[in-house]
């Protein structure tokens, strides 16, 4: 066994850290307030290679294996950048832009992945519907093959960057009798006739990514936006699970040690009864919890990613097992900073009050801590 | 980076599960009677040492694992037999490592063989009455005379007190710390009676009292400049009890694992229910994550990491809360069956309360983990 990254692994990490701390994290706080996308920041991520980290580099990626990815995205919790950012790239990079690397023939490659692995195109994915949300085989947005086209009817839910997204991946029944084996998969870009997002919705976190409901009524997309074949969609989705467990819960590691920097910084800062709050237990072991939190998700995490760049098949025990852990015992931390901050910790001017409301999206999205519960008791 | 065990982990991982199978079938390995027990400890210490297991972490040798491997391995003994496993890790891996790490040519070849082939058992009397050690002065001290050390005061709570072969006994000599190996029937020495614990049903375990008690000069590992050989020494004990802990939650949740699947409520088992399937994942990601903490603390500490010290807190407290958690959680699902003594989740919950107070203590640990946050 070995737990060590390489060097130039461990250099990029604190390259993406000076990069978010400079260029990202002094907008984050506002963006927050005012609940909207930071593009200048997405468009940065680009530049600096992010948002393409792992594609080729022929089609306009970094050409970085796994564990890479996903020490920039723990690197930018790290920095500080918010979840509402990570989230956005987290759907932009793994859940659309991947699905089309992975599943898209040569040309659907190269008309797409250059734009959204710089940033100039933004990416989402529509699996989850307003009446199916775990159980995806009840989704009942179809796609109908007239001529060489396809015609898409219905609603998808939840959709993050859904308002501003300029290419969909969309799953849609093309056998509705077939439930999972019906499912495929398509691409649908902004503009298209029948197409439409709806408004923003209003979030207890993560606000800085907009989440929508998508709307389609009658859209036509040319045939040729069907990625892979017919059927295959179920598992185009099931494998985006692979950076779901990885790449996607990394922000929650790297946000771990900012929390655990903030507080400690507060608490050497912050003085009661005549001593700096940090000097009482009752704060050490927050700031322990704080820590042991961490620690334990990051070898969870970096597993998932290790096997991923061994060309390992997905061990979904193992995911679900890094996905529960992390979104249940995610959230403890938080709460904790916000006690040692007291009344600050309850304001927006010290971020630990969002990093707290972020948080909460962690046992939801990708997969709730029930439906890991269940994946796990049916492995094991 | 690679999160697999090496083929040499492995094959090791194998023999000592088939030799731990074959004990657990022909002994009680949680024997109480203290003849039996020490009888059992002493075949059992013969048959592990057929194995690299009693020299891991001590003789570094590239056919023997190293620390991720020597946890792997602590899991498999623990998981069959909490009592055995303490005593076999505080005779091989604490006196053990302490002779190893500190003990001269002569030393190593008098106390350190016979203990790593299984012949001898080791103890290690740290703890005092008015002891902690973090915090307050040893009493336990020796004197010069003759040429020979004269050691004075007590030990409480030494695991295989009652019958090791040698005692390693943290003191005090001329103000400074020092290791007395002082060996069975030594005058001076005085045993008391074993005591009984809450878990741990086959250990043994006493005080001990040192009347004046006489060694040779030769006998005594140190003196050091400073106590953080004493330190040096909680650390290991923490590597054992986060080893234990792994084992224990192993043992739990493949019983209730078991039960689950065969005992059946409503015509079906009650793993179909979601109330017990979802316990069963909540205990499996707590051990899952606690393997991975422990193997990770373990590279740490094998690679010389300046984080080593507070992954190993870290993991510690994760895993012996851990431990508690999930064998409490499976003593839920075993109902009345997990309520009878002698079932392995109501014995890994008795001794999962030792690992949260042994070694660095829970509470001390927080303290460390938050003062290395501080830079304190």
């Amino acid at each position: 066994m070995d737990f060590d990254f390489t060097k130039e692994q461990l250099m990029f990490k604190q390259e993406v850290i000076r990069f978010a701390k400079k260029e990202i994290v002094p907008r984050v706080q506002e963006h927050d307030l005012k609940g909207e996308f930071d593009f200048e920041s997405f468009r940065k991520l680009g530049e600096f290679g992010i948002l393409g980290l792992h594609f080729p580099e022929e089609l306009g990626g970094g050409g970085a294996d796994v564990i890479t990815t996903v020490l920039a995205g723990e690197a930018l919790g790290e920095a500080g950048v918010d979840g509402g950012l990570t989230l956005a790239y987290g759907a932009h990079t793994f859940l659309c832009a991947d699905t089309i690397f992975r599943h898209g023939t040569e040309a659907q490659r190269q008309k797409y992945i250059p734009k959204l692995a710089s940033g100039e195109s933004i990416g989402c994915m529509g699996l989850t519907e307003p009446d199916a949300g775990s159980d995806v085989a009840s989704m009942t947005t179809s796609a109908e093959k007239k001529g060489d086209k396809y015609v898409l009817n219905g609603n998808k839910m939840f959709i993050t960057n859904g308002p501003i997204a300029d290419v969909a991946v969309v799953y849609a029944k093309t056998q509705p009798e077939l439930q999972h084996a019906g499912i495929s998969a398509f691409v649908v870009e902004k503009g298209t006739k029948g197409f439409s997002a709806g408004p923003s919705l209003i979030k207890m976190g993560v606000r800085t990514s907009h989440t929508s409901e998508l709307i389609f009524q009658n859209c036509e997309i040319p045939a040729e936006n069907l990625l892979g074949k017919e059927g295959d969609g179920f598992l185009m989705a099931m494998q985006t699970v692979e950076w779901d467990r990885s790449a996607l819960l990394a922000p929650f590691v790297g946000s771990a040690t900012y929390l655990l920097k903030k507080c400690a910084q507060y608490a050497k800062g912050r003085v009661q009864f005549g001593r700096p709050i940090g000097q009482f237990q009752a704060t050490k072991h927050k700031l322990a919890d704080i820590r042991i939190f961490g620690e334990a998700a990051r070898s969870l995490v970096y597993r998932i990613a290790w096997c991923k760049d061994q060309g390992r098949p997905l061990n979904h025990l193992e995911a679900a097992v890094a996905k529960l852990y992390v979104g249940d015992w995610s959230m403890a931390p938080t709460f904790d900073a916000v006690l040692i901050h007291g009344g600050y910790g309850y304001c927006h001017e010290y971020d630990v009050e969002r990093i707290f409301r972020d948080s909460r999206l962690a046992p939801i999205g990708g997969g709730t801590s029930d439906i890991q519960k269940m994946i796990i008791s049916k492995l094991m | 980076m690679n999160f697999d065990f090496a083929q040499r982990e492995q094959k090791l991982f194998k023999e000592l599960n088939d030799i731990m199978l074959e004990m657990a079938g022909e002994k009680n390995l949680e024997e109480k009677d203290p003849d039996n027990a020490e009888k059992s400890l002493r075949e059992s210490l013969s048959r592990l040492a057929e194995t690299s297991y009693l020299k891991l972490g001590i003789v570094l040798d590239e056919n023997i694992p190293g620390l991720c491997g020597m946890m792997g391995a602590m899991e498999i003994v623990s998981s069959f037999s909490q009592s055995l496993y303490l005593s076999v890790e505080m005779s091989t891996r604490l006196f053990g490592r302490i002779v190893s790490t500190f003990g001269n040519k002569e030393q190593k070849k008098k106390w350190l063989l016979p203990v790593l082939y299984g012949k001898k058992l080791g103890a290690v009397a740290l703890s005092e009455k008015s002891m902690n050690i973090d915090n307050d002065p040893m009493t336990t001290s020796g004197v010069r005379e003759n040429g020979f050390i004269k050691i004075s005061g007590a030990k409480n709570y030494v695991i295989n007190g009652p019958i090791a072969d040698f005692t390693a006994v943290a003191g005090i000599i001329e103000n400074k710390p020092a290791i007395f190996v002082i060996e069975k029937g030594a005058k001076g020495l005085i045993t008391g009676k074993q005591l009984a614990t809450m878990g741990y049903d086959g250990l043994p375990i006493s005080g001990l009292e040192f009347d004046e008690c006489r060694i040779n000069e030769c006998e005594v590992i140190g003196p050091f400049e400073d106590k953080s050989t004493f330190d040096t020494l909680r650390m290991w004990e923490n590597q054992i009890i986060i080893g234990g802990s792994l084992g224990m939650m192993k043992a739990s949740f493949e019983s209730a694992k078991a039960y689950a699947k065969t005992h059946k409520t409503g015509g079906k088992p009650i793993i179909a229910y979601q109330e017990v399937a979802f316990k069963l994942a909540e205990m499996l990601t707590l051990f899952q994550t606690s393997q991975l903490f422990a193997y990770r603390a373990a590279w740490a500490a094998d690679a010389g990491s300046r984080e080593s010290e507070v992954l190993t807190y870290c993991a510690k407290v994760f895993c012996t809360e851990a431990a508690e958690n999930v064998s409490g959680s499976a003593l839920r699902i075993l109902s009345g069956e997990g309520y009878l003594s002698g079932n392995a989740a109501e014995r890994a919950y008795r001794c999962a309360k030792y690992g949260q107070i042994a070694g660095t203590s829970t509470e001390i640990a927080r303290v460390k983990i938050g003062d290395a946050a501080l830079g304190a």
